[in-house]
């Protein structure tokens, strides 16, 4: 198992965590923590993902980069690190 | 434009379908939708009553396959809106391009469990491209604009709009804003084409892997140029057939569990294996880890993440295949491959010799296939198909001019999906000719839409392959189950001559080859719809079969 923290940039829409998750879900990967808030003008999302699995991470991230709410997905390769196993 | 033209929600709907250039929807009225439907009277929007939410969905999948164009179905909340999902998960697997639009409870009941209230947005998640929910009518049009956008962009797809009744019924106030579209064309690697075509020039046994992504991106002439150009063998998943031209002798067909054996073997020799729009599904791939163990792999797609999903890719091309096959369109060295292929295809030919005394099934869809040829007419005739036996046997034993002419469930395998498909293809296509093929099990799976063949007077030709058992899964029972023939027995059928007929719908029954040729005759010439029901024995088999997790070179090809 491998953990890795994705830091997304989403619209905030009524739907977006939902699908985040369940797509996350479908893929293989388990969610070790999460933090959500809405940027200052409250139209977008910040959320810092971790998840752990032993599937590919880019592969989460091309599924989830389909998702028409999400804007960005950025792979935090150095908080990875700090997650513990 | 402003709004004045606009009474409520639900005139502006049909407005904005309209606009989209709708002619037909497929749906069924509840208390919820029915601001819809009651707007719907004053439209030009033509309605087609199906006699099930499923139906309605099938239908509208298959008026989008057959056309291109984007199917739309309508159901009421809570049960009308759960009867859709089956459709949608059909259309989401195989990318089909399908707007839903469900009724809700009002915005003020909403979350109270009101009746028929269900949280079909929650439910649709997981078998749409994306749901929506209007919570203001004012955007109604933007969203409605966005569904069309985001089902066609891109890898097709379905898209949900759920649309409370008291949105239905408000007052647009406001003039009509296309709200900011927030399609996404995703950020995509650059066509690799020159890795791609270095591949290419080096390879010595090259083999074209078609997939379902060729008809979907209306890359069929070029896909046809590409293998005029190249000389490269072939081989089609069940939703790729019909993109490559069926008389190419380098040709071989369906790949996978019931591919040929002649592609299997191919593809299984291949040095260089290109997908095009294809998807590398368990069906096609048998083990994965010993398919094509010899190949690279070229993958063309659209959609990002289905590269190196399941198999590793060594160039990806991204992107329109409408561009990108031309620009790797280059001629090839390859004539001891080709002849190679052509002698597979040859030894492994489709042998039609039956020893049993009945009807053979995979002869008569061949005849029909060969029929319609022969009349010039295939070109003009849709062939939809349940799903089992009947269905593997009209992939193997027809031929498709087109994918367009070929409506199949393929990533789900959802039985019932032939009858409705054809209504909507045959909608879509009121001047061709539309046959489902249906096997017995799937047929009374969404039986109810004779009904709607009957109230339109739709002239579809179902042949019904009726072996009186659930086939394909008797026959998994017999080779993996030490025949235990665990509830799949159908003898006890209802007298579908007679069912037909109370749909005012012509029907015959056959029991004997000899009547074959004259009941296929008499069927395609008929104008109206027909039942063509032939009994063939319960223990005819689909051969070759690729058992589960096994490599697709180990084909059993009978019971031993
Ligand atoms: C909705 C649904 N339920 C169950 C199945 C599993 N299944 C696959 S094929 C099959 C038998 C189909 O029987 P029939 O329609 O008579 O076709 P045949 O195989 O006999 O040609 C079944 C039950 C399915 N594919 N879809």
């Amino acid at each position: 198992m491998t953990n890795h923290t994705l830091r997304i940039t989403a619209e905030n829409q009524p739907t977006v965590m939902e699908k985040l998750l369940q797509v996350t879900r479908y893929r293989g990967f388990i969610v070790t923590g999460m933090t959500m808030f809405p940027e200052s003008d409250s139209s977008l999302l910040t959320i810092e993902l971790s998840v752990q699995s032993d599937n590919s991470i880019e592969h989460l991230q091309y599924q989830l980069n389909k998702l028409i709410d999400i804007t960005a997905i950025k792979l935090d390769s150095d908080a990875a690190s700090l997650c513990r196993t | 434009m402003t709004s004045k033209q606009f009474k409520s929600g639900a005139a502006l709907l049909f407005k904005v379908l309209q606009q989209h250039d709708v002619k037909d929807v497929f749906g069924y009225p509840g208390g919820a939708i029915m601001p819809i439907y009651d707007a719907l009277y004053d439209s030009d929007v033509k309605h087609f009553l199906c006699r099930h939410e499923q139906g309605a969905a099938f239908s509208a999948i298959g008026y989008a396959r057959a056309s291109g164009k984007v199917g739309v179905c309508l159901a009421t909340s809570g049960p009308g809106a759960t009867n859709l999902i089956t459709g949608l998960a059909d259309a989401m697997s195989d990318s089909i391009p399908v707007v839903a639009i469900t009724g809700q409870v009002a915005t003020k009941s909403m979350g109270s469990d009101a009746f028929q209230e269900v949280d079909i947005i929650g439910l649709s998640l997981a078998c749409t491209k994306h749901s929506f929910q209007v919570r203001d009518v004012n955007d109604l049009a933007g969203i409605l604009t966005q569904a069309f956008a985001i089902a066609l962009e891109g890898r097709q797809g379905p898209v949900l709009v759920d649309i409370p009744k008291d949105i239905q019924l408000a007052q647009v106030e406001q003039a009509l804003s296309l709200v900011n579209q927030k399609n996404k064309t995703d950020a995509q690697e650059p066509a690799n084409v020159g890795s791609a075509l270095a591949l290419l020039n080096q390879a010595k046994k090259p083999m074209l892997y078609v997939g379902g992504g060729v008809g979907m991106a209306g890359a069929v002439t070029q896909l046809r140029e590409f293998i005029n150009i190249t000389g490269m063998p072939s081989v089609a998943t069940l939703k790729g057939l019909g993109a490559v031209n069926s008389d190419d002798d380098c040709y071989l067909g369906m790949l996978g569990m019931h591919g040929r054996k002649a592609a299997n073997l191919a593809v299984q020799e291949c040095d260089l294996l290109i997908a095009v729009g294809a998807r590398f599904d368990d069906r096609v791939t048998g083990k994965l880890a010993e398919f094509a163990p010899h190949a690279k792999v070229i993958h063309f797609d659209i959609d990002q993440a289905e590269i190196g999903k399941r198999r590793g890719v060594d160039v990806a091309v991204m992107g329109d295949l409408k561009v990108n096959l031309p620009a790797l369109a280059i001629p090839l060295a390859i004539t001891e491959w080709q002849e190679h292929c052509q002698q597979l295809g040859k030894e492994f030919a489709n042998d039609y010799t039956y020893l049993g005394k009945g009807i053979y099934a995979p002869a008569v869809l061949n005849e029909i296939s060969n029929t319609l040829k022969a009349n010039n007419q295939a070109e003009h005739t849709v062939i939809t198909t349940d799903v089992g036996q009947h269905q593997m046997w009209t992939a193997q034993h027809m031929d498709f001019t087109d994918p367009s002419n070929f409506l199949t469930s393929g990533g789900q395998g959802a039985m019932g999906f032939g009858l409705p498909a054809a209504i909507g293809a045959q909608i879509s296509r009121p001047q061709d000719t539309v046959i489902a093929v249906c096997g017995d099990g799937s047929f009374m799976m969404n039986v109810q839409e004779l009904g709607t063949i009957k109230r339109y007077q739709l002239p579809v030709k179902i042949v019904l392959v009726d072996n009186s058992k659930l086939g394909m899964v008797r026959q998994w029972q017999q080779l993996f189950f030490d025949e235990r023939y665990s509830e799949t027995d159908l003898s006890d059928n209802p007298d579908f001559v007679a069912l037909a007929q109370a749909f005012n719908i012509k029907a015959k029954i056959i029991t004997e080859k000899e009547q074959v040729s004259e009941a296929i005759e008499e069927m395609l010439s008929h104008q109206g719809p027909y039942l063509l029901q032939m009994k063939i024995d319960a223990f005819d088999n689909v051969w070759p079969l690729v058992p589960p997790d096994t490599a697709n070179d180990k084909m059993i090809e009978s019971i031993k």
